[in-house]
């Protein structure tokens, strides 16, 4: 096995909270990807020092300018390095001598296209100093709170995420960025994102030790291509799986068999197939595709540990009640609760004849805030319901912004898991909205609820396994 | 790499040492001694070669075998069809118990070392596709997470019953093929899961 390499903590936190910053390749073509990222340090309000780094000298962005990194004088934390491949190694290892202390080379043009050299030097480099280098060929790193961004997206192309608690870790940049842009719609905010390109110094096993550390972090979700130090992510995967919920995507799932094996065993064990044991080991949570990578971490980010695996349902409707019943007894785990005796004496009393007093709760298409209220409020304090599923079809006479902020009401006080499925467009895109800021998750079909559910009550049980 | 293929006698007896009982076998060069093997009950006679992965696909296996006329029939076809898998040899093993075929296997994995496999055995492996694979080496909880990962789950641990055997069975495969770094790849196909214990009927490793 080649995998016993001793394993050496890197120190992130000045790529992720750099008081200073040295664009190299800084540019006054706003065409250029030097040009964008100045531009988008300047925009973001980050209040460290940014130094533009060019050769030519000229004044960038109304910014002093420097010719090379040691012209500025002072130790940076963060060199972000834009310029053409072949020049990397050499000036990578001039951010060494000058003493800075990370570094992100977005340039590509390395490994990926057979470039294998020029990357080895690279890594040589970053050894050498000790310097915590991430891609190349990524887009970096982006810390919605201390603002620092190397993401060379426009920003009129990208609605930049709200301060959350969900770390994003993609090898890929575009499917990067283009989580990065669904995150934004789905109403959770962001801790750290990684695009991590080549992995040529810093890879997915010191990205992952360091999100476990990480306080501000409460989620990791990740893409993920594959890993490089297997028994190194073995270990630090079994110590995140204990510690943070950890969503994780695997491509490659329908890679060709294993040619020529030699053993049934070989056969079936292929590259997915074997991921995913890890991550079965670790405790992770995995999606099968872009939608479900967000429907997990949002359930993630905003519930509480369920005390149990009975979901009470909640419904205006009678055929998405049925349906989500269903959803719920197909979903491994979870169970349709009882409701208890307490309950159905309250229901009795708020409930109009007409609802059927049993689980899925039909409160009907007329029903109101009221009615929704007085149906929480028994469901909210019975012990036998550990989950709570409302759904609100905003297409019926009695459903309005009133139902929202009820539901957003008990959400703020609720100690169970409490979710929304919403089904629909315009009206009802509005509500999600008004709902997920609120920190009241919405889905739009009942599978994805149950499945989400489902995750979240696994993860917390294995954490409590024996 | 290329691997080889270990004797099977030589394999079974690292099995033994981690308390995996594989059927009572033995190599035969002689009819008549398969016959003197066969004294106390029906017998099985296999072609073993490191060039035949699919024993009874090929015909290499020939089932219940008890008379002398049926054993030496057996062995005198068997020794013309390995007549193109040299080197090999032929083995006499008690015939199994009935019960429920499963496969534990093992392999190396280049970016993640040793794995380990349990599944739906037999001739349904390739059908089915219903196994569950974890990195060695593992825990009680990994190994009852496997179990209940397969389709087949209630069938092979006969609702429950021989759940903790299949348990404790996996995690001592598990610790032999962490102990035993030769070993590259690793077949026990089928194991026979019957209702009062288990039976290993074939063994294949790879080192």
């Amino acid at each position: 096995m080649s995998n016993n390499s001793a394993y050496k903590r890197k120190n992130l936190t000045p790529m992720l909270k750099p008081r200073s910053v040295a664009i190299i390749g800084a540019s006054r073509d706003p065409s250029k990807v030097g040009h964008v990222i100045l531009q988008n340090y300047i925009n973001s309000g980050y209040d460290g020092k940014i130094y533009p780094v060019n050769k030519s000298g000229d004044d960038i962005l109304g910014l002093k300018t420097y010719k090379s990194i040691s012209a500025i004088g002072s130790k940076v934390d963060l060199a972000v390095i834009a310029i053409p491949a072949q020049f990397v190694p050499e000036v990578l290892d001039e951010c060494g001598r000058a003493g800075a202390r990370t570094a992100v080379v977005v340039s590509g043009g390395f490994a990926e296209v057979g470039n294998v050299d020029l990357q080895r030097r690279l890594t040589a480099v970053a050894e050498k100093y000790d310097m915590p280098t991430l891609g190349p060929n990524c887009l970096g790193v982006m810390d919605p709170r201390s603002r620092s961004d190397t993401l060379f997206l426009p920003t009129y192309k990208l609605s930049k995420p709200q301060i959350g608690g969900v770390s994003f870790v993609a090898q890929s940049g575009a499917v990067g960025s283009t989580i990065l842009d669904l995150i934004v719609g789905e109403g959770f905010g962001l801790s750290k994102f990684f695009s991590y390109g080549n992995a040529a110094h810093v890879d997915e096993v010191d990205i992952m030790d360091y999100l476990v550390r990480d306080d501000e972090t409460k989620v990791i979700v990740m893409y993920i291509e594959g890993v490089n130090r297997g028994r190194d992510f073995f270990r630090i995967a079994k110590e995140a799986g204990r510690k943070k919920p950890v969503v994780v995507l695997k491509a490659g799932r329908t890679a060709a068999g294993q040619a020529a094996a030699h053993s049934h065993t070989a056969s079936l064990a292929g590259d997915y197939e074997t991921h995913e044991a890890l991550f079965r080991q670790a405790g992770f949570t995995i999606a099968h595709d872009i939608r479900e990578l967000l429907y997990y971490a949002k359930i993630f980010a905003s519930e509480p540990e369920p005390s149990g695996p009975n979901v009470a349902i909640l419904t205006n409707g009678g055929g998405a009640g049925v349906l989500t019943t269903d959803a719920i007894a197909a979903t491994s785990g979870l169970k349709l609760a009882s409701f208890s005796r307490q309950t159905l004496d309250s229901l009795k009393k708020t409930m109009p004849p007409l609802v059927n007093l049993r689980n899925p709760l039909d409160v009907a298409g007329d029903a109101d805030d009221k009615r929704y209220g007085d149906a929480l409020d028994a469901l909210s304090k019975d012990p036998a319901i550990d989950m709570v599923i409302v759904i609100t079809l905003f297409q019926t006479p009695g459903a309005d912004s009133r139902v929202a902020s009820k539901l957003i009401e008990f959400k703020e006080k609720s100690d169970k898991p409490l979710i929304n499925i919403s089904i629909g467009s315009g009206y009802t895109e509005m509500h999600k909205i008004m709902m997920e800021s609120a920190g009241l998750p919405v889905y739009d079909s009942p599978a994805a609820a149950a499945e989400s559910l489902s995750a979240l009550l696994k993860f917390y049980q294995f954490r409590s396994r024996k | 790499m290329t691997t080889q293929l270990m004797d099977y006698m030589e394999a079974k007896v690292i099995l033994n040492k981690y308390g995996l009982r594989s059927i009572d076998s033995k190599y035969v060069n002689s009819a008549a001694e398969a016959v003197k093997f066969a004294a106390n009950g029906r017998i099985v006679l296999k072609v073993l070669s490191g060039k035949a992965l699919h024993k009874s696909k090929s015909g290499l296996v020939k089932l219940d075998l008890s008379t002398e006329g049926e054993i030496t029939g057996a062995f005198d076809y068997l020794t013309k069809k390995a007549a193109d898998l040299k080197p090999c040899k032929i083995i006499a093993q008690r015939m199994s118990p009935a019960g429920v075929e499963i496969i534990i296997g093992g392999k190396t994995d280049p970016q993640f070392g040793k794995t380990i496999l349990i599944g739906l055995g037999g001739i349904y492996v390739e059908a089915f596709r219903d196994f569950a694979l974890r990195l060695v080496p593992i825990t009680r909880y990994d190994a009852r997470d496997m179990l209940a990962q397969l389709k087949s789950s209630k069938i092979i641990t006969y609702a429950g019953e021989r759940q903790k055997m299949l348990e404790s069975l996996l995690m001592s495969v598990s610790r032999m093929l962490e102990e035993h770094g030769e070993i590259a790849e690793l077949d026990l196909n089928p194991v026979i899961v019957t209702k009062t214990g288990y039976e290993i009927v074939d063994i294949r490793v790879l080192r």
